[in-house]
């Protein structure tokens, strides 16, 4: 069983290096952002240009490329290209980004990789692979509404979850850790940084601005690739505040961040014209009811 | 009896005519609540209804217009999609997405005005404090 899944895992890493290579050679890029591991055994991102570099690629640990990439094409001259090594979340948060017009799609190339079941169960994710899997065989999506820890979170007596939550967020130490290292958030200037929004120069940060407005500005763009959470120093369960609403965005409206380019956040349409899943009208409009005739 | 603090988000076209209404009449009404006037309801933020929940306040209610009704090409329709949402994040912190109220056309008459404010304050009455989420640097009186 484990030398099944290292041959796997190799072949996989055989695989990945091929269209790298490939990549290089027919010059369909400038470079390749991936991991690379170096003498000392540690592990970095790196843009491979020439082929023998190659070697040293790995594909673990899972590291978020998105953000890098986006800072590199932004640094680059006109016209270069970056082929960029992504799992699904961050084939997702690279599509979220082109959507926000801050990466070009014709400067970016990628390289699907699909994670390992251990992975998702890791991550907690629904959706372990990228839209094109060029590596790796498909795993199952995980529901995190399963998990247990997830439940005692969002699930239960409002009181108190209400304090839970409270002892987690109060932790804090306001690394701005869970802004910086997240894929979607790249607003300058950032509200977080404001003292009309979030009191700034005390820790621990005001529990309901800061980490609230955090949540909220990435209701529709998170795709739950868990950085915020890693990056987290004093281990705030920051993902499970995302969860609720991206369930409700695909319940309701048929929409999940990162999945289709073309589409457009629902929150940001019309409630009676579109999308047709998002006509159901919350109870709480007492009104739209009766003037619509529903 | 635990006695809640509302701040009200009113449009000028509907909710604000209905809390106008409701003072020329003298309609008896909870003492603690504030009226903000908006040029429409989806100009308020998610981001103030957080803040003012950390500033001290339990509920906070924003009345708008009735579908159909906006004066500005339907804006208050994609509101209800972002209130909608801000409700789960709410719910998801234990919170309560009951805390915020959103009304969107029954406003416009001072007796509405005047039952929905009375059972919204009754209702945030029977909630747990906010306490262990207020801002340590200050809140309202
Ligand atoms: S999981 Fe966290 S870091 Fe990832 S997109 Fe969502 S909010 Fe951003
Ligand atoms: S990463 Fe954690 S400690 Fe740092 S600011 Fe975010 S929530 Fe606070």
């Amino acid at each position: 069983m484990v030398v099944a899944v290292w041959s796997g895992k190799l072949i996989m890493l055989e695989k990945t290096k091929n269209i790298a290579k490939q990549i290089l050679e027919e010059k369909k890029a400038n470079g390749v952002l991936g991991l690379m591991k170096n003498q000392r055994d540690i592990v970095q991102p790196h843009v491979f240009k020439r082929l023998p570099e190659l070697d040293a690629l790995v594909l673990e640990p899972k590291w978020l490329l998105a953000k890098l990439s986006m800072s590199i094409l932004r640094s680059s001259p006109e016209g270069y290209r970056l082929a960029v090594l992504c799992r699904g979340c961050d084939e997702r948060a690279l599509i979220e980004l082109t959507k926000r017009n801050q990466i070009e799609k014709e400067n970016l190339l990628t390289i699907g990789i699909a994670c390992s079941q251990e992975q998702a169960a890791i991550c907690l994710c629904d959706r372990p692979y990228p839209a094109k899997v060029d590596a790796g065989e498909i795993a199952s999506g995980v529901d995190p509404f399963q998990d247990e820890r997830v439940r005692e979170f969002l699930i239960g007596n409002d009181k108190k979850r209400m304090e839970k939550w409270a002892n987690v967020l109060k932790r804090c130490i306001k690394c701005y850790g869970c802004r910086n290292s997240c894929p979607i958030c790249v607003c300058e200037p950032c509200k977080l940084e404001d003292d009309v929004w979030v009191q700034r120069g005390d820790v621990p940060a005001e529990m309901a601005t800061f980490h609230l407005i955090r949540a909220f500005h990435l209701s529709d763009t998170c795709v739950a690739c868990g950085a915020c959470q890693e990056a987290c120093p004093v281990n705030i369960p920051l993902l499970y505040l995302q969860l609720s609403m991206r369930k409700t965005l695909k319940e309701k409206y048929g929409y999940e961040a990162g999945l289709d380019p073309e589409k457009k956040s629902p929150i940001l349409s019309d409630f009676l014209k579109e999308p047709e899943t998002g006509r159901e009208y919350p109870e709480w409009i007492n009104s739209l009811r009766e003037k619509d005739g529903h | 009896m635990n006695q809640p603090r509302i701040l009200i988000f009113a449009c000028k076209w509907c909710g604000l005519i209905g809390a106008d209404a409701a003072g020329k009449k003298r309609a008896s009404l909870p003492a603690r609540f504030r009226v903000i006037p908006v040029e429409c309801a989806a100009l308020v933020e998610p981001d103030a209804i957080l803040r003012a929940l950390a500033g001290g306040i339990d509920g906070v209610a924003v009345l708008g217009c009735h579908s159909g009704g906006c004066r500005y090409n339907n804006a208050n329709h994609a509101s209800i999609k972002r209130f909608e949402l801000l409700k789960d994040l709410l719910d998801t912190t234990g919170i309560g997405g009951e805390r915020l109220l959103l009304s969107f056309g029954t406003a416009h008459e001072y007796h509405q005005f005047e039952e929905i404010i009375e059972n919204f304050f009754n209702e945030l009455a029977a909630l747990p404090p906010l306490d262990p989420w207020l801002s340590p640097f200050g809140v309202v009186s």
